[in-house]
């Protein structure tokens, strides 16, 4: 392949940074590199092009242990990782929690899902993706942004069936991780019958009163498969 | 919602006494830019505890690799989130054979230097200009590291037609940013 051709170049160093390039190819790519000024300019220029693509995350504090396993894995003060007894006590913990939470969800968490709705203020930073199942029992809400509010408020999650039907709550919208649970009859009716989602500002632990009680703060189309 | 961004002349310096081995160095790096790296690696390995395994590798990496960052790279905080960005694609896609890029160039990225800010205007300009599948396409794959099946699973759409609305994509990006 003739990596120096400008088109091509810009498009497989493009793929590459966004990390649509796969397998042998995207390793071909790595390596031609190595030995091409011109594909690492073309790499480079897309990795700092695309950078501001990933500002708006909230930092996420690590836990101490990773700053001792690098400590221990780059020479510096020796900082041992776990002993083989505090491991195994780890691995049984984790083992067993990992047993009951497949007992419990085994059904919900092996529903594919797809993308509905990418729920955000702009189109550049959705601070929510929003999946259902085909059968739409399933709701999976992931916080693609680490979402801060005050301590006080929370974000609720709406359907807008329309046709002067009142909003339905879908819950609470996590400021980190992924939620997803089973809907309610109501919810999934609303769901379906809904082209749009809607974004409140609540007190903490939603809205009494069965309705949007705060501003609406987001609006997103919601996308349904044919 | 944005965090303030590492200060890429404070990141270059501990880079440089990084490639020094100097473990202090590596501590203040670690600080500045950890939380910031592991959230990104979170939106694409989405558990914590890849994400943090993903994070001890990153800087083990750029630890080996300062030296080379110091004499030829031009933007710290770039060269790391790459090397985040690609070993958290390597970890999602279970592979070990990432080849580091950031170690071979020679590049000065004016645009880069000219500021975020004016780096951002330009994208959100462009990114407007792709018609709405081919940013959605384009952000699913650059945030949150899915692949072209996954998107087409996930959105319902063919493949080829995901994979033509990536490529024309980064086509009308380029033609966009560098006019």
């Amino acid at each position: 392949m003739n990596y120096e051709r400008a088109e091509l170049r810009e498009q497989l160093a493009g793929a590459y940074v966004v990390g649509t390039l796969r397998g042998p190819a995207r390793l071909r790519f790595a390596r031609a590199c190595a030995g091409s000024q011109n594909l690492r300019s073309s790499v480079h220029r897309w990795e700092d092009q695309l950078l501001p693509l990933l500002e708006g995350v909230a930092p996420v504090l690590p836990r101490a242990r990773v700053w001792h396993k690098i400590r221990w894995r780059t020479g510096g003060r020796l900082t041992a990782p776990l002993t083989r007894k505090q491991s195994w006590r780890w691995a049984l913990a984790g083992g067993l929690a990992l047993s009951l939470g497949i007992l419990v969800s085994v059904r919900v968490l092996y529903s594919p899902l797809q993308v509905v709705a990418a729920v955000g203020q702009d189109r550049m930073h959705p601070l929510w993706t929003v999946s259902r199942s085909a059968d739409s029992n399933i709701m999976e809400i992931r916080a693609l942004q680490n979402v801060q509010s005050n301590s006080r408020s929370a974000y609720e999650l709406w359907a807008l069936p329309g046709q002067g039907t009142s909003p339905v709550s879908l819950g609470l919208l996590p400021r980190t991780g992924t939620i997803k649970r089973r809907l309610s009859i109501v919810e999934r009716g609303a769901m379906l019958r809904s082209n749009r989602l809607a974004v409140s500002l609540e007190p903490l632990g939603g809205s009494s009163t069965g309705a949007p009680t705060g501003p609406i703060l987001i609006l997103s189309d919601v996308r349904h498969s044919t | 919602m944005s965090p303030p961004e590492p200060d890429n002349v404070e990141l270059e310096v501990l880079l440089s006494r990084c490639a020094r081995q100097d473990h202090r160095a590596l501590s203040e790096l670690y600080k500045k830019v950890s939380p910031y790296l592991l959230a990104l690696l979170l939106r694409v390995l989405r558990t914590r505890d890849l994400a943090e395994d993903a994070l001890q590798d990153v800087f083990v990496r750029a630890w080996r690799q300062a030296g080379q960052f110091e004499a030829r790279r031009g933007r710290a905080l770039a060269w790391m989130v790459s090397i985040s960005r690609y070993c958290a694609i390597d970890m999602l896609r279970g592979r070990q054979a990432w080849v580091g890029l950031e170690g071979l160039s020679e590049v000065s990225v004016s645009a880069a230097r000219a500021g975020s800010t004016l780096t951002q205007r330009a994208l959100e300009h462009c990114l407007n200009l792709l018609s709405g599948d081919q940013h959605h396409c384009l952000v699913l794959a650059y945030q949150q590291g899915l692949t072209p099946d996954n998107i087409a699973t996930s959105l319902g759409y063919p493949l080829g037609t995901v994979k033509s609305w990536v490529r024309r994509a980064l086509s009308s990006l380029r033609r966009c940013l560098d006019p």
